[in-house]
Order: C-alpha cells, then structure tokens, then sequence
C-alpha cells in the first residue's frame, strides 16, 4: 500500500519560467511523479528524462533525488532551451550536471539520444497516453461508435503536444489500441539501446492500472506502482476516446475486461465508467471529475 | 493513412486484442482481403470470434505469421 502523500513547499529558491507552451509545473500530475521519482533510487544514478518540459524534475532529481547526472529532451525544441534557464535558476549548484539533448527529439530517435540513453540507467518519462482528437483513424473509429467530439476538444491550446499524441503512427505498437502505442514505442527503445536500464513512467490511469502494467510485462518490464494520487480530470482533456473504447465493447463478453475508471469524488471512492463521465460533462461542462495518476517503474527482466 | 494487412496483437490481453481489430477494420480502404491478425499462441480464437460477431468474417486470426501465408 502506498502513503498518502502530502503536499510540500517549493524547495526552490525561485519559480521557474513558465510560458503557455510548456506543461504547468504545479499541475498534480507533476507532484505525483515527483513523488515518485523520490522513490526511484537515483541517488548516484544518470537519468534521461523524455520530455523535459519546464525542467523542474531534472531540477528535481539533481537536486533531491542525488541523481549524479541528467540527460533530456523534448519533442518542442524551445522546451529543452527553456529547461536549461530554469535549471540554472532553481538549482544553480547542479546545472552543470544537466546535459541537455537539442533540437526537436521525438521519443529519443536522434544519434545523440540514443548514445547518451546507451549511458543511462533510469529512464524517466510523462508522455502523452490520448490520441490527437483530430487523428484521421481516431475519428473514423469514434465515429463507428456513434460518439461525438465533445464541443472544443479539437481546440489546440498552446501545450497541446504535451497532451495528446499522433495515434495512428503509433499504430504498429499493440497498445496503441488503449492509448499506450507512445508509451510502448519508448519501451522498446529503452529495451533495444539500454537494455538493463530501469523505466520510470507516469500515467494516467483512466484505463486502469491493470492494462498498463499488461503493456509493461509485454514489453519485458517488471512493473510497480510507487507513487499514486486522484486528481482533477483537466476540464479540457477530450475522454472520448475512453468512452470509444468502452462502446466498442459494449454486448461482447470482455467489456467488463476494460472499464476506465474516472472518480465523481478527490478521493477515489465513486468510480465512474467513462460514459458516465461523458454524460456528467455532457450536462455541466464544468462538472469536477476526477482519475487516477501513478507512477510506475519497470525493472527488466 | 491506409492500416497494413497484417496486425500484430500478441501479447494483448483479449479486451485490447478486440478494440485493435475494430480500429484496424475502420481503418482500411482495401477490404477486399482478409484482415490477418497475429495473435498469442493462448489466445481463445472461437471467443475472440463471437465478439467480432459479423465482422468476423472479414479477420483471419493465427499465432503463427506463416498460417496467413498459406491463406492468402
């Protein structure tokens, strides 16, 4: 059983910047990798960070974790520039520590990723886990199942990327199928150029925990759940690809299989169907729903 | 963006194996062959078919990538 967390002053001297473009760093999402991360056992170890967005975890792993060296990158080559000014303003004295991968670094298919994950022994990542509501296949698929995009969820905010993902060109990895197809092409990076390096991964968990660690064994991972929180469902996060999911297996013998799990309640304890979310949010737009986050480390077995 | 003829759903646990079939079927423009699904040598192959119910006829389902061969 994990322990309840509870929340902790910034133990940084200044806040980072912190422009519409990158994932907000005080999103819970954030506190609960970080709370896991905690947990990881990088003291001494080198990490390469997926997706370093602001840099507050690799502030974060340098600064308390004891992490001996960090390697990043981002598919938004302004995020990686931008991890390095907040890194040298929130934890001066490891900066020098962060070695940063330029450029625009999908997953970590670059010369320079893939030599310096060659070197890591943890690999960390937040990466999206919802099809781009615009996808081609994406929608053919909703559109079979007789569901309709919620109203604005085609809207592309600033930090769009770093909330959905291009669904069908993850479509040769088998979990694609329940939003996992990014999350899978990164583990069987991470297996293919650094194979004893341990993952650690956060989610969330609105297809429920089981089919992630079921991804996580598939790929050859041992998985663990060390850090859990419930947290507000992002009002403008389109769910519509979970409530596809649920009709497709709707009057077949494995729809109780796949029941995402969304909560009316901050503290888990009225599970919701994704359809009855949908028609929560269907009648009130604003209605506070709310899922799941954990973190999950795989070891390789 | 046009789905391969062939997908790979090994290692999927039954529900997920059945949501990648429906997408792969929505996907395709040539429905004119069989869809061939490679699955787990324990995946229940009768099961998985009833689910599919008509679309059933449209999927060759095997554990072995050479099977479609044969079929094809």
């Amino acid at each position: 059983m994990l322990e309840e967390s509870s929340e902790t002053s910034s133990p940084y001297a200044s806040d980072p910047e912190t422009p519409d473009f990158a994932f907000d760093p005080d999103d819970p999402w954030t506190q609960t990798f970080q709370e896991g991360l905690a947990r990881a056992d990088l003291k001494g170890k080198t990490v390469y960070e997926v997706g370093v967005g602001t840099g507050i975890n690799v502030a974060f792993i340098l600064q308390s974790c004891g992490a001996r060296r960090v390697y990043g990158s981002d598919l938004d080559p302004r995020l990686v520039v931008l991890a390095e000014r907040n890194i040298k303003i929130l934890s001066p004295e490891h900066a020098k520590h962060f070695e940063p991968v330029h450029g625009s670094v999908s997953l970590v298919d670059t010369n320079e990723a893939r030599e310096k994950i060659a070197m890591t022994d943890v690999v960390i990542a937040c990466i999206p886990q919802v099809g781009e509501p615009s996808d081609e296949r994406l929608t053919a698929f909703r559109e079979a199942q007789s569901i309709e995009l919620a109203e604005g969820a085609g809207d592309e905010a600033e930090d769009h990327i770093a909330h959905y993902y291009p669904w069908s060109l993850f479509d040769q990895y088998p979990y694609n199928s329940v939003g996992l197809g990014l999350n899978e092409a990164l583990m069987r990076r991470i297996r293919e150029h650094a194979p004893k390096a341990e993952l650690v991964m956060n989610f969330g968990c609105r297809i429920g925990t089981e089919i992630i660690c079921e991804c996580f064994e598939a790929n050859g991972y041992k998985p663990e759940k060390i850090a859990s929180k419930i947290v507000l469902q992002h009002s403008g996060t389109d769910i519509s690809f979970f409530v596809s999911l649920e009709k497709a297996l709707n009057g077949t013998e494995y729809e109780k299989q796949l029941v995402c799990k969304f909560y009316g309640d901050p503290e888990g304890k009225q599970p919701l169907s994704a359809t009855k979310a949908q028609e929560m949010i269907n009648d009130d737009p604003n209605v506070p729903l709310y899922h799941e986050v954990a973190v999950i480390r795989g070891t390789p077995v | 963006m046009q789905v391969s003829n062939t997908i790979d759903c090994n290692g999927l646990s039954p529900a997920p194996t059945l949501l990648r079939i429906m997408q792969a079927l929505v996907g395709r423009e040539d429905s004119t062959s069989p869809l061939n699904v490679l699955v787990g040598a324990d995946c229940n192959c009768e099961s998985l078919a009833v689910s599919l119910g008509p679309l059933a006829q449209d999927v060759q389902l095997a554990s072995d990538a050479k099977q479609f061969a044969a079929v094809n």
